[in-house]
């Protein structure tokens, strides 16, 4: 009986940990926050849910199943094969609508003046002027140049000047240069955001649509180091290919 | 029995490999989105490998398992099996030290397209029936057929 025992003891002191914590975790509850100036508050750190298709609704995302392609756009969605080349793979910089689908929190910090994605994913962050100053002239980038506006407590940030390398989502629904990305984040109480993430591409689809999600604030977590150079042998042993420009 | 398109590798009780595939299913939490499923992996091409752990590699931006898996001649073979990403396994309750060396899996995942020992693991599982690194880099993979 005693050995038993002992093994049952063995047993359970050597079974891994139950995959339970997130889901009874609870956010906080309360009215949003503001700052001093009196503005709705963001900061914190954010769950967001994993978005690998935008046509398809998950927990806390809504997406659009139809998209309303452009004659290029569902050529370019149907000529698509990750396979012959994924920037993401191959690390390169993943783009803002990517960024947010990326099941990794991201860390926002907020001051009267700038609006700072701190996202887990590759240690990528995106610093966003909310002071009403003007988009900036400058080269295309992989994330675009934003800036950032109220309208009451929902503040908009503005994106434009892609460089029309990424794609819109793990899938690889695709966008051209021509992307204007509206993002709206309203803070209903103090654990949730509600984001809407509008995508406007005359390029690609025909009219602008929209994604919507609920991030949920962690305040158990803290922002962990991720480097996606760091054992990428997909890429080194010739599986994931770069992308031909 | 083996199935068309299924590369079985190791004694596996078909019962038991139906009920893994079932727990592939509600386990498969995705926890990277590092890259495409289908840059690398071919979800038409499922595999079961049965074999004693010789090395995690528990960094970003994915973790990967090592094992020695007997094939149908007995003859020892290296594989390397593809998981999520060690940050969200982490908060997940999972470790570096979960897998031990010699260790003996189960792993249900899917084989790399370019017809090496590589797959994406949708589960791991332990002789007494546990799961470990429940979840899977394949986020955007293909429901299983």
């Amino acid at each position: 009986m005693k050995v038993i025992l002992a093994i049952a003891v063995v047993l359970a002191v050597s079974a891994p940990a139950p995959v339970l914590a997130q889901q009874d975790y609870k956010p906080p509850t309360g009215p949003a926050p503001r700052t001093a100036s009196g503005k709705v508050d963001f900061s914190g750190l954010w769950q967001k849910p994993y978005v690998p298709d935008l046509t398809k609704d998950g927990k806390d995302h809504k997406g659009l199943a139809e998209l309303p392609f452009t004659p290029w756009g569902e050529a370019d969605w149907k000529k698509y094969d990750a396979a012959e080349g994924d920037y993401t793979g191959a690390c390169l910089p993943f783009g803002m609508t990517r960024s947010v689908n990326t099941p990794e929190p991201m860390q926002i910090m907020q001051s009267d003046t700038y609006f700072t994605f701190l996202f887990e994913q590759n240690s990528w962050f995106h610093v966003v002027p909310i002071d009403g100053r003007p988009h900036r002239k400058g080269e295309p980038t992989w994330f675009g140049d934003s800036v950032g506006r109220w309208e009451g407590d929902t503040l908009v940030i503005d994106t434009v000047n892609f460089n029309g390398r990424t794609r819109l989502d793990t899938v690889g629904h695709p966008h051209s240069d021509q992307l204007h990305l509206v993002q709206r984040f309203s803070r209903p109480d103090l654990g949730h955001i509600s984001h809407e993430m509008i995508i406007e591409d005359p390029k690609t689809f025909t009219k602008p649509w929209k994604s919507t999600r609920t991030f949920t604030l962690r305040t158990d977590w803290e922002m962990m180091e991720h480097s996606c150079e760091e054992n990428n042998k997909s890429l080194w042993e010739g599986r994931i290919k770069i992308p031909k420009r | 029995m083996r199935r068309p398109g299924v590369y079985n590798v190791g004694a596996m009780d078909m019962t038991r490999l139906v009920v893994g595939a079932g727990l592939a299913v509600a386990m498969s939490l995705p926890v990277s989105a590092h890259h495409s499923f289908a840059a690398e992996f071919d979800a038409n091409k499922p595999v079961t490998l049965k074999g004693s752990v010789t090395k995690v590699e528990w960094q970003n931006p994915h973790i990967w398992v090592y094992l020695d898996v007997k094939d149908e001649q007995g003859r020892v073979q290296p594989w390397q099996c593809e998981g999520g990403a060690p940050n969200t396994l982490t908060r997940n309750g999972w470790s570096k030290d979960t897998l031990k060396f010699g260790e003996q899996v189960t792993i249900d995942g899917a084989l790399a397209k370019d017809g090496s020992k590589t797959c994406n693991m949708r589960v791991v599982k332990l002789p007494d029936g546990r799961t470990v690194f429940a979840g899977s880099s394949g986020g955007d993979a293909p429901p299983k057929q």
